[in-house]
């Protein structure tokens, strides 16, 4: 049986399985099809109909079931939902079982994220770093571009960590596609 | 010493990755139809899972038995009992907890979900010098493993889920 204990290590493995078989194409429409457009349909649901506070409202639910000890945090502001990982749940099972069968694990959460808070009306500012960390900010598609002055700061804080410790970044901006990744070596 | 070749910090896992599963088995059978959902499965048997068949290879029966003790002390809202016969390990799983929580949540489940179990099962027996035999399904069902050769299956055993 497929059990959901250590669904991150199957989930990881299908990754790598799937580009073997069609390359990253295949990957990405499995994460816009599979988990964006089935899996996660709950997800989608309640943030397309709330808005922030369905944002809210899932991964208030979703983070306490995967991460009980906690490692996060999360908030509303203005017209936007950030969240920090400090230690990722899914990632830092990876890490600590010493799994890595695929490359690129974290892209999978823009992979499915971002198609749904298209249609959801939202863009997505992320930024990982491979290591269990990343940022997440999710703005209105139709947005003036300037940036909320308390998300932003959270934002450079950790890129400059993350660059002080020469760590490879995977960073998105105004993005809604896993595509859209610009790779940051700067601090290498 | 824990027979999973896994582990986590919490003590079970989150059942919403059933939904994941669900849709997971949905994606490869809409895409490589049932031969490459087979096919699928039993490379993750031999592929992903060879930590474990080593560790049935090496402890035989009884570490099978332990396995999926542990195994489904960590998946929420499983009722299962192992049992260890002569020569054999029954898996009574009376209640299935992923097919519990699909339907718990009015999910769309593949009528085949039950079939990767089987599927599963026999790779990861072949590969540890055993064989494995599944009967019933759609939330509840029993495994059986035994010394290699000795369990036939039954085409008719496995339920789809309805």
């Amino acid at each position: 049986m497929l059990g959901c204990y250590d669904f991150c290590g199957h989930y990881d493995w299908i990754f790598n399985w799937l580009k073997e078989q069609g390359g990253t194409e295949l990957l990405y429409q499995y994460w816009d099809e599979a988990i964006y457009g089935d899996s996660q349909q709950h997800a989608a649901e309640l943030i397309g109909s709330k808005g922030l506070s369905g944002m809210k409202e899932y991964w208030g639910h979703t983070l306490e079931e995967e991460a009980p000890a906690g490692g996060y945090a999360a908030g509303i502001v203005g017209d936007r939902f950030w969240m920090e990982m400090n230690d990722c749940p899914s990632r830092g099972f990876l890490m600590r079982n010493g799994i890595e069968f695929s490359r690129d694990y974290c892209d999978h959460c823009l992979g499915w994220i971002g198609p749904m808070m298209k249609k959801a009306g939202f863009t997505v500012n992320h930024a990982h770093n491979h290591c269990g960390q990343c940022y997440w900010e999710f703005m209105p598609l139709q947005n003036s571009g300037e940036p909320e002055p308390s998300i932003e700061s959270l934002k450079q804080r950790l890129l400059r960590e993350w660059d002080g410790e020469k760590m490879e970044t995977d960073r998105f901006e105004q993005a809604n596609d896993v595509c859209k990744k610009r790779v940051n070596t700067q601090g290498q | 010493m824990s027979l999973l070749p896994y582990t986590d910090t919490k003590p079970k896992g989150a059942a919403d990755f059933y939904f994941g599963i669900n849709a997971t088995f949905r994606f490869m059978l809409r895409q490589f139809g049932e031969a490459g959902f087979i096919r699928w499965l039993t490379e993750m048997g031999h592929g992903y899972f060879e930590p474990v068949n080593r560790i049935w290879r090496e402890g035989g029966l009884p570490s099978v038995a332990q396995y999926w003790r542990e195994f489904f002390a960590a998946e929420p809202g499983a009722e299962v009992e192992v049992h260890e016969e002569e020569r054999q390990v029954v898996i009574d799983v009376k209640r299935c907890p992923a097919i519990a929580h699909l339907k718990a949540h009015q999910r769309d489940i593949v009528p085949e979900y039950c079939r990767h179990c089987l599927i599963l099962g026999q790779t990861r027996a072949e590969a540890a010098g055993l064989s494995m035999q599944l009967e019933g399904g759609n939330g509840s069902c029993i495994h059986r493993y035994g010394d290699a050769g000795v369990l036939t299956q039954d085409a008719d055993a496995v339920r789809e889920v309805s």
